[in-house]
């Protein structure tokens, strides 16, 4: 910009300057040698110069010595006197230049009457204006180089003032793009002798500001969305899992029931019918085994209302859990071999919780045994653990948020553990991995009855080959010795 | 001697426990549903009423809210063990054996039974029924 506005301008002022330089160098050349020649006019008009040839001939030398002169003559009378010391080649043109240079042949030549009685004479001088021209083209050069230089200078300042006034905007745009490109960190704000770009840097920078705050309140949101859906499938997971249970109870129970009508019949029969057969018979001896089979298919059916919550309302108690674990590892312990290690991890006192001790100790009994009968060869670690949870925390699925404290009863085992299929299904009823034959499949199902009954949370981690761990949550009631044990009053089932 | 009545749909029932309650020296009568059984409560005299809880026409817990009201000197024996109902009527929470059970001793049952039952199990209800001698 500042070189395009030079390049107009520059020309334009030396061809101006040029003008006034060649006007006044050649106003003073004129001015000089008309004035010369005027006095020397004078000395001829007013002396007597030109009564003698002598004088004559010193008067035209002066006009040549006195300035830059190479041609003087005077033509008096049709006689011509001319100065030896005029220049060989130059010759009178015919007429006297008007202005410097005109002639063309770089003489300024001047012609002037001379006025004395008796004589008509004309004085013709000439001047070199060489001199002159060549201090017109001096004074040119040095005008050419006082503009270059003066445009080397503006150059500079300009390119100069430019990179120092850019500078600052040539930063913002930098950090602009890398705004653009995602790296929010480096502030916008400049520090400059500039008011108006401190200002547009401290715009921008609240921009940048709102921006990080609009990007971190989306990824925020995408975060929390993605963490939403998580849990969404993983509730409908265990939604789905419910239900599954829950259909499976409903029609568990349906068939308990219509067992418990088949089975009413038999057992009253059988005993009416083993009253009237002779002791020792072999038909007495039948129908006790009738009456045995019987039996065991009221406990199978009673294992079966269990799992669908149909066995009676439990007895639910403010209970420590402590004693109850040491209760059923008693009775559990007694059953397997000592191949087992048998170990219990009591994290101190725990809060009461509200439960039915004996149903609590067939929930142990049963998970233990599953565990055992997990283990490779009968042997391996077998750890029973209680500690308390306090909330706030992640709900016993992990998922959902609990309000209250917890108390954890956790059972793991060293066996093979479960794939993801096994943990799925393992609280149906009579759903079993092991030999047909070997257990009923109502185990777990019966633990699952239950947990639920107390309003406790299962949930199981296996991995497979490592091992399996049954985790407990029941909500934990008054903190330990707070509260004297209440019982619950029920009313109903005295059966 | 004793006079008893057993309220019950399934027929195997009726008949077997009005032999075991014959054996033990009552005198049975058996009635298919509750109409039936007022019926003949209003037609002979009887000291005590076995009845099923769910049966079809009337309900055993409204049969003994009838009893209740119409003979309130006839000891109840309540026994359940669910059966008569389709899987689709099965409502978990609120209908269990244990509810019904709940709501016949609400109603005025004297003892409760879940089937299967032994005939001890029976003749001891029968006679903690008649000893229980608190009002309706």
């Amino acid at each position: 910009m500042v070189i395009a506005l030079h390049a107009i301008v520059l020309p334009v002022l030396y061809y101006g300057l040029s003008l006034v330089v060649s006007h006044s160098h050649g106003d003073v050349f004129i001015q000089h040698v008309r004035t010369l020649s005027r006095n020397i006019a004078d000395e001829l008009e007013l002396g007597d110069s030109l009564e003698s040839p002598r004088r004559l001939a010193d008067v035209l030398d002066l006009a040549i010595l006195n300035g830059d002169g190479v041609y003087a003559e005077l033509l008096d009378n049709g006689h011509t006197t001319r100065s030896d010391l005029s220049a060989n080649n130059v010759h009178w043109p015919g007429r006297q230049d008007y202005g410097f240079t005109t002639g063309g042949s770089g003489i300024y030549f001047i012609e002037l009457p001379i006025s004395r009685p008796g004589h008509a004479a004309e004085l013709r001088l000439g001047f070199d204006e060489v001199p002159t021209i060549e201090q017109i083209h001096l004074a040119m050069r040095h005008t050419i180089w006082a503009l270059s230089a003066y445009l080397c200078v503006a150059v500079a300042v300009a390119v100069g003032a430019g990179y120092w006034m850019a500078r600052p905007v040539v930063q913002l745009k930098q950090i602009a793009r890398r705004i653009a490109s995602g790296d929010y960190v480096q502030s916008l704000r400049l520090r400059t002798r500039f008011r108006e770009l401190n200002e547009l840097g401290s715009d921008l920078d609240n921009m940048r500001n709102e921006l990080v705050g609009v990007n971190e309140r989306l990824r925020a949101e995408n975060r929390e969305r993605a963490a939403a859906e998580g849990r969404q499938r993983q509730l409908e997971i265990r939604l789905r899992h419910r239900q599954r249970l829950e259909t499976v109870g409903t029609l568990a129970g349906g068939i308990a029931h219509e067992f418990n009508n088949v089975l009413l019949p038999i057992v009253l029969a059988t005993e009416l019918a083993i009253a009237d057969a002779a002791d020792e018979s072999a038909v007495r001896l039948d129908l006790e085994d009738v009456l045995a089979s019987a039996y065991r298919a009221k406990d199978v059916v009673q294992k079966i209302l269990t799992f669908s919550r149909d066995a009676g309302v439990p007895v639910l108690e403010w209970i420590d859990l402590e004693p109850v674990i040491h209760e059923a590892l008693r009775l559990f312990g007694a059953l397997i071999p000592a191949t087992v290690d048998l170990r219990t991890d009591i994290a101190g006192p725990c809060p009461p919780v509200k439960a039915d001790a004996a149903l609590t100790i067939q929930l142990i009994m049963n998970i233990c045994t599953n565990a055992y009968q997990a283990l490779r060869g009968g042997q391996g670690v077998l750890t029973i653990s209680l500690a308390t949870r306090p909330a706030p925390g992640p709900g016993p699925d992990g998922i959902s948020a609990w309000s209250g404290d917890h108390v954890v009863l956790s059972i793991a085992d060293t066996g093979h553990g479960m794939d993801a299929g096994t943990k799925e299904r393992i609280f149906e009823p009579f759903f079993t991995t092991r030999e047909v034959g070997v257990g009923t499949g109502l185990g777990l199902s019966v633990v699952h009855g239950i947990a639920e009954s107390f309003g406790a949370s299962i949930v199981v981690d296996s991995t497979p080959d490592l091992g399996t761990t049954f985790h407990i949550f029941f909500p934990a009631g008054p903190k330990p010795s707070a509260e004297e044990p209440v019982s619950q009053t029920h009313e109903g089932a005295n059966t | 001697m004793k006079s008893v009545l057993i309220i019950e749909d399934e027929a195997a029932i009726r008949r077997v426990l009005t032999r075991v309650l014959e054996r033990a020296g009552f005198i049975v009568r058996t009635a298919e549903n509750g109409d039936d059984a007022l019926q003949q409560l209003r037609a002979a005299e009887v000291d005590i009423v076995i009845t099923d809880i769910i049966m079809p026409k009337m309900h055993g817990v409204d049969a003994i809210k009838r009893i209740v009201k119409e003979f309130s000197r006839i000891r109840i024996i309540a026994i359940s063990g669910g059966g008569n109902f389709g899987i689709t009527d099965y409502k978990p929470d609120a209908i269990t054996t244990s509810a019904y059970l709940a709501a016949a001793r609400k109603a005025g049952a004297h003892a409760l039974l879940t089937k299967p039952f032994q005939t001890a199990e029976v003749l001891h209800a029968i006679n903690l029924a008649t000893s229980d001698t608190r009002p309706h």
